[in-house]
């Protein structure tokens, strides 16, 4: 039963053993986190009405409430719409989780009614939807900071809490530029203008919701600002998008929307089949087997690698000795003269068999270092020339006698072929 | 477990179902169904896990050829198996690209019975091949799902080096014929042994003639010879970092292996004892003792699974090692680079030791591509490469000339041209009876 024993791959007992270890880890991480987000499920508050938690505003509703200002929140655009009045006011706690076509329609909609809309740290987009006079210039860091405007809200109220979003409001006409420098302001009180049926509609953009937060809300003159700000109508809509809204229409309907019920349906059964398809496909038989790959270096790479640096370098003068040297090697015996024998003596071999002049052929091979590459390639072209003209001249009457006697051609090391074999 | 192309297949029909029943129900409609099958068919299919698997078949191939290792499946369950089955070796164990319908095999056992299937390996590369894995998906009836499960059936294979060489092989145990007296061309050298006396035929060395045993009988008598028998040559090869060099497709030493095989070939042809040492820092291969027909086979045994290390050889420990392993007057064949700064640093200083006790033969593999750099000719890259060949060459040829002053005989040659140079080497070194 030895062959039984070749099996590998796991058995359901093997990969339960092997698996419930991973599996109480992702069991435990699941259930701490479970327990973490009880445990912290008050703390997503920010900027709520009803929230204790540092960042929630309970206090400051409590306050408003106090002085007989009713706060309503709204969780949808419409609704916000539809309660908007003369006697409101809007707080959009998100303005840039809004979609801007939908603050656009607020904005309408507050102007018609005359309500007060107060957005918190606006982005360049909903800026740009509720108050287009304004710009934004950059942040600022949350401090202390005096009115320094004549608002009587902001006046009255004093030194508070704030920074974030700066305002530029330079070009806005009827603007209050507050808690800030010049037309740079953290506080943008904006056209306190008469509505068509004698109502004021105004806009209130504010840098940051730090002053408005329970963990602010005692220091300095925040609760007296927060509350003249939002408590001067009877009716404070606090809006905060609760998601429930679907995004707004655009001019064109998907395909998706125009399709039948059937049709989805009978698209989700088709991903389906892409799924069990993917599962098909990806099932692999068997393992990738790695190989063992051997070294294997190309042998003539430090060659070429001199060859780059000598290009880059630009060392024709080392090029040129190279190829000359090659050259010279090549020619000694082809003339008769013994390797590492005089250059000179070369030469003279070389002149006698070619007919050319001395001093041409110790240009070409012992001549200077070439002055531009064309030149080092025309020396490697003319090196090339002389070799093929002395290979088509064999030994001639002329050639012994370019031996000098007192360098016989049994010569130590490898013999040169001497050319001895026929003399008339 | 694995699903097939049913199972998706049937489920994207279903869409019509779902189109005419919408909803949860529609789809519920269609994927029970699909579910149940891919569950019947689970239980269906013979299981992989006790199926039994031997394997028989090659153990040894020459690269290039093919070997064929045979699986037995033994189904022992009580259902039939349908399987696809992957035997998987490493990849170079085929041809690029026919690795995938090589190791592919259908496989049908009905219950309780045993079938063999057989697969050809053509491995390209040199050295063992151990068979990794056996998967086998076994399939249901309905074709809907199947088991999938691995066995591990140990087996390896051995790729013995290609030696293209052989083909140089007669034309030089012909010569070796000449040399050994068998042919009518005998040659007279100093160092070669008197074998017997023979009549005169047209042709031979006159230098030859026994005047003595002339005088004796009627008719010209010579003397015959034959070159020295039972001499000792030990192959070193260097595996360290410049054997790893690529020249052409093959690394160095590669090419020195083919020549190191036909050089075997020969000599225990010619009735001479070869070892064999691959060294670098450490040995790494040793063949020793074994003679006439037994060398060949196990010089080819040891250079299988030999790969270059990426180290830096060291000269001194290889010397040593040479000398340890021919302890009488040897010819020892060297194979290693000419690189001149490898050389100059490493191995002369060392060398004459060998020299002193030895006749060394040191063999290099010369890189064809420095020979097309060097006539390159034309553009500015061209001539700064020619230019570089032109040193490269002059450096190799003075570490030969430097080499040969200490009473080496060096061959530097191509690695199609090193196998023959260096028997025509060895050849020559015996017939002037050298060794």
């Amino acid at each position: 039963m030895t062959a039984a024993a070749t099996a590998v791959s796991p058995d359901a007992r093997a990969l339960w053993r092997g698996g419930r270890g991973p599996l109480l880890g992702v069991v435990l991480v699941l259930l701490a986190g479970l327990a973490l987000a009880v445990l912290r499920s008050g703390d997503g508050g920010a900027l709520r009405h009803d929230s204790p938690t540092p960042e929630g505003a309970l206090a400051l509703t409590t306050l408003l409430a106090e002085e007989g200002v009713t706060t309503t929140p709204v969780g949808t655009a419409a609704r916000a719409g539809r309660e908007l009045g003369p006697e409101t006011t809007l707080l959009v706690a998100f303005p840039n989780a809004v979609p801007p076509s939908r603050l656009t329609d607020l904005r309408r909609e507050a102007a018609r009614a005359g309500a007060r809309l107060v957005l918190v740290s606006p982005g360049e987009e909903a800026v740009s939807r509720v108050a287009p006079g304004v710009a934004l210039a950059g942040e600022a860091e949350l401090r202390d900071r005096e009115p320094g405007c004549e608002d009587p809200t902001a006046r009255r109220a004093g030194s508070a809490t704030l920074g974030g979003r700066v305002l530029d409001l330079s070009a806005a006409d009827d603007a209050a530029a507050c808690y800030g420098e010049g037309p740079l302001a953290t506080v943008a009180v904006l056209g306190a203008t008469d509505g068509p049926d004698g109502t004021r509609a105004e806009t209130v953009l504010l840098g940051s919701p730090e002053f408005l937060t329970n963990d602010a809300l005692a220091d300095d003159g925040n609760a007296a600002l927060a509350t003249g700000l939002l408590g001067s109508r009877a009716d404070l809509l606090w809006y905060v998008p609760d998601g429930s809204e679907p995004p707004p229409e655009q001019d064109e309907q998907s395909l998706f929307d125009l399709a039948g019920d059937n049709w989805r349906w009978a698209a989700g059964q088709l991903a389906i089949a892409v799924l069990l398809a993917a599962v098909w496909r990806m099932r692999r038989l068997g393992p990738a087997v790695p190989e063992r790959l051997p070294v294997r270096i190309r042998a003539a790479e430090t060659t070429e690698g001199r060859a780059r640096l000598y290009h880059r370098a630009g060392a024709r003068g080392r090029a040129a000795d190279a190829l000359r040297e090659s050259a010279r090697a090549h020619l000694a015996p082809l003339v008769g003269v013994r390797s590492g024998a005089d250059v000179a003596e070369l030469v003279r071999a070389v002149g006698d068999r070619t007919g050319r002049p001395a001093a041409e052929v110790t240009a070409l091979l012992a001549g200077p270092e070439p002055t531009d590459d064309p030149a080092l390639i025309a020396l490697a072209d003319d090196l090339d020339a002389l070799r093929n003209q002395v290979a088509q001249h064999p030994g001639t009457t002329a050639a012994p006698t370019a031996v000098s006697p007192e360098h016989p051609p049994a010569a130590p090391g490898r013999p040169p072929a001497p050319p001895k074999k026929d003399t008339p | 477990m694995a699903l097939t192309g049913r199972a998706a297949l049937l489920a994207a029909l279903g869409a019509v179902v779902a189109w005419l029943v919408p909803g949860w129900q529609g789809i519920a409609l269609v994927t029970m169904p699909v579910v149940l099958l891919v569950l019947l068919d689970l239980a269906l299919a013979a299981p992989v896990r006790p199926l039994r698997l031997e394997r028989s078949g090659a153990t040894s191939v020459r690269q290039g050829e093919e070997a064929h290792v045979g699986l037995t499946v033994a189904n022992p369950s009580g259902r039939p198996l349908r399987a696809e089955v992957r035997d998987a070796w490493p990849p170079s164990s085929w041809a690029p690209g026919t690795s995938y319908e090589a190791s592919r095999h259908a496989l049908t056992v009905p219950s309780g019975e045993r079938r063999r299937l057989t697969t050809v390996l053509a491995p390209t590369r040199r050295g063992e091949r151990r068979a990794e894995v056996v998967a086998v998906r076994s399939h249901g009836p309905l074709g809907f799902a199947a088991r999938q499960g691995r066995h591990r059936v140990p087996w390896s294979v051995r790729v013995l080096p290609p030696f293209p060489a052989r083909k140089h092989l007669p034309a030089k145990l012909a010569r070796l014929r000449e040399l050994d007296g068998r042919t009518s061309v005998l040659i007279r050298g100093e160092g070669t042994e008197f074998d017997s006396l023979r009549p005169y035929v047209a042709g031979d060395d006159v230098r030859s003639i026994d005047w003595r045993a002339t005088a004796r009988q009627s008719e010209v008598t010579i003397r015959t010879w034959r070159p020295e028998r039972d001499r000792h040559l030990l192959l070193v090869l260097d595996t360290g970092r410049t054997a790893a060099g690529r020249v052409g497709d093959i690394p160095r030493l590669d090419a020195s292996m083919d020549a190191a095989l036909l050089l075997t070939a020969l000599a225990s042809r010619a009735g001479d004892r070869v070892d064999l040492l691959a060294h670098d820092r450490t040995t790494r291969a040793s063949v020793r003792g074994h003679s006439g027909r037994d060398v060949l086979p196990a010089v080819t045994r040891a250079l299988t699974p030999l790969e270059p290390r990426l180290v830096e050889t060291d000269p001194r420990s290889l010397v040593a090692a040479a000398l340890a392993a021919a302890p009488r007057r040897s010819l020892v064949v060297l194979f290693t680079s000419l690189d001149s700064s490898v050389l100059e640093d490493g191995l002369l200083p060392v060398l004459p030791r060998l020299v002193q006790r030895h006749n060394v033969v040191v063999a290099s593999v010369a890189d064809p591509g420095v020979e097309e750099m060097a006539a390159g000719r034309g553009t500015v890259t061209a001539v700064y490469g020619a230019a570089a060949a032109a040193r490269h060459s002059a450096e190799r040829h003075r570490a030969a000339e430097l080499l040969r002053r200490l009473g080496a005989v060096v061959v530097d040659a191509a690695p199609d041209r090193l196998p023959p140079a260096l028997a025509d080497a060895y050849l020559s070194l015996k017939a002037a009876g050298k060794l």
